[in-house]
């Protein structure tokens, strides 16, 4: 296990973000869309994640070692440390994880945010204004490089169902139970996904999603326990498929299969589905784009516009009080009529005679 | 019968991201569009979903987003298009919709979370052929200054773009320009 560190390096200085506030829960979602866990509306992007984890709401009874532990079971800690700078709760602690791998990181949050722990309840967040420039670099990499993969095995995959397309498939009814029989398990635990790939072992392998650290080539077992731990990110995804599933299971022969069939219907008719910018839209936006366009260039006053936030004007200083500002605008205005006027009069026409007394 | 089984499990899916971009066009409601629109967002970020966002096109629904005056629009649509610009398929789209300068106008954004999505997407959006415009004397110096930011993540990203996307040369360069200009102290940021 990594020793705990103090005051290295990027382990200084902690603030208060935004995100790690927890936000409120939305509770106006139409049924087809209410996940599993209420959710704040929020967009994960990879900039939000992080190796490194701040946990709050630890009670201050010496429990550092068991978080730690507790920790260790989602991945190799690499380091760290409590931050007692940072703002906590009475008779809580907050410390500071640095997991080894993002996926790591991910499954801990997954796992233990809102949990409760020794009489307390944690808040796990990732906390990425920790990362060194190296750290976001990797990150980023990672993630385009698994994205990649994913592409490639898909374009795989879809060459490999063309060739397999006339094979033979047994009736719908076996297929929907097998599926759900697959789902349960998967989300329940994922142990259940050894013996299901076993189950279909007679079946040439579903092609596996491209894995972060794990290519496909590994145990399998394995490879799925990782996906899992990727559906943190998109519960949408899982919550309304357990939903879904939950719902086929309990009233399997009637509604669910006229629910299905009345949307495929509502949707193949209309085709609305697919988004296309209405034309005024696009006008909309390209008016928008001049608009910006034309304010950029009178701004800067060049040709080239501006991107940005600016830096400061340097004269817009504020004493906070009228009569000082007024003095502090004369002053400058007086400064700037001497500074043009330095520069447009040659010395030469000043010159009066001197009168000797 | 493995095959038949990941193939409907897809096709459901496409169904469910219709479902949402069907919603997401038909309501009137601000809230409900956030609602939608975060979740496409979010489903942009599992691979498994890009064909079919692709396929929805729901490219331009983001990039219809960043020129909304609703600020958690402009936000979530970003936040799609840096999820999605990782797949290069995505990518190519994006760029063929001239996505680049609605994007760089996101650098402007008063939400650093928004900004951090605009400079990670411009990176993913580099290829040899749109080198050039990414690597705008415009843009540079904002990363520049970005790069002297008090966040953090802010600082970090823009070293990223810098030291990544564009050669010493261009970065000396974009240096002096912006000497002269103004002194690089204290940086307004995104507020929130």
């Amino acid at each position: 296990m990594a020793a705990p560190v103090n005051n290295s390096g990027c382990w200084s200085v902690p603030g208060v973000y935004k995100h790690h506030e927890q936000r409120t829960v939305c509770i106006s979602r139409p049924k087809y869309r209410e996940g599993r866990k209420a959710k704040a509306v929020k967009v994960y992007t990879i900039n939000l994640e992080s190796r490194y984890v701040m946990v709050q709401g630890v009670p201050a009874i010496g429990v550092m070692t068991e978080l730690i532990q507790l920790c260790a079971l989602y991945g190799t800690v690499e380091e760290y440390r409590p931050l007692d700078e940072y703002p906590a709760e009475e008779f809580t602690e907050v410390y500071l994880v640095k997991f080894q791998k993002l996926t790591s990181a991910r499954a801990a949050k997954r796992r233990m945010d809102e949990k409760s722990f020794y009489g307390g309840v944690l808040h796990v967040c990732y906390v990425p204004e920790y990362e060194t420039v190296e750290d976001t670099r990797l990150k980023l990499q990672d993630r385009r490089s698994y994205v990649i993969r994913a592409a490639r095995n898909r374009a795989k995959e879809i060459e490999q169902q063309k060739a397999t397309n006339e094979e033979p498939a047994s009736s719908d009814t076996a297929t929907t139970s097998d599926k759900i029989i697959t789902r349960q398990t998967c989300d329940d635990d994922n142990t259940g996904e050894a013996s299901n790939t076993s189950h279909y072992s007679r079946f040439p392998p579903l092609p596996l999603p491209p894995q972060e650290h794990f290519y496909r080539h590994k145990s399998q077992h394995r490879i799925i326990e990782t996906e899992d731990k990727m559906g943190t990110l998109h519960n949408a995804i899982t919550n309304r498929e357990q939903e879904r599933v939950q719902s086929s299971t309990s009233n399997l022969p009637s509604s669910n299969g006229e629910k299905g069939s009345e949307l495929r219907l509502a949707l193949n008719q209309a085709s609305v589905g697919r988004f296309v910018p209405r034309n005024t839209h696009l006008e909309n936006r390209k008016r928008k784009m001049e608009e910006v366009a034309e304010q950029l260039e009178t701004k800067s006053g060049q040709n080239e516009p501006l991107i940005g936030p600016k830096l400061p004007d340097p004269s817009k200083l504020d004493m906070e009080d009228e009569s000082l500002n007024t003095t502090l605008n004369q002053i400058r205005n007086t400064m700037k009529q001497v500074a043009s006027a330095t520069d447009v009069k040659p010395v030469g026409t000043k010159l009066k005679p001197r009168r000797r007394i | 019968m493995m095959k038949r089984s990941g193939l409907s499990e897809g096709s459901e899916r496409f169904e469910y991201l219709q479902t949402l971009v069907t919603e997401f066009q038909d309501t009137d409601s601000e809230e409900a569009k956030e609602q939608v629109l975060a979740n496409l967002a979010n489903f942009a970020y599992d691979p498994k979903n890009m064909e079919y966002l692709r396929e929805l096109q729901v490219t331009d629904l983001f990039l219809d987003m960043l020129t909304e005056e609703n600020v958690n629009f402009v936000e979530f649509g970003m936040g799609g298009l840096c999820n999605l610009s990782m797949d290069p398929e995505c990518r190519d789209i994006i760029l063929q919709s001239s996505g680049i300068s609605l994007i760089t106008n996101c650098l402007s954004s008063q939400r650093e979370e928004t900004v951090l999505s605009a400079i990670t997407t411009l990176m993913n959006l580099t290829t040899p052929s749109s080198h050039s415009q990414i690597t705008d004397p415009a843009i540079l110096q904002c990363m520049l200054r970005f790069s002297l930011s008090e966040s953090p993540r802010l600082r970090n990203l823009a070293a990223v773009f810098l030291q990544d996307c564009c050669t010493k040369e261009q970065v000396a360069e974009a240096q002096q320009q912006m000497q002269g200009q103004q002194t690089a102290v204290g940086i307004p940021l995104p507020k929130d």
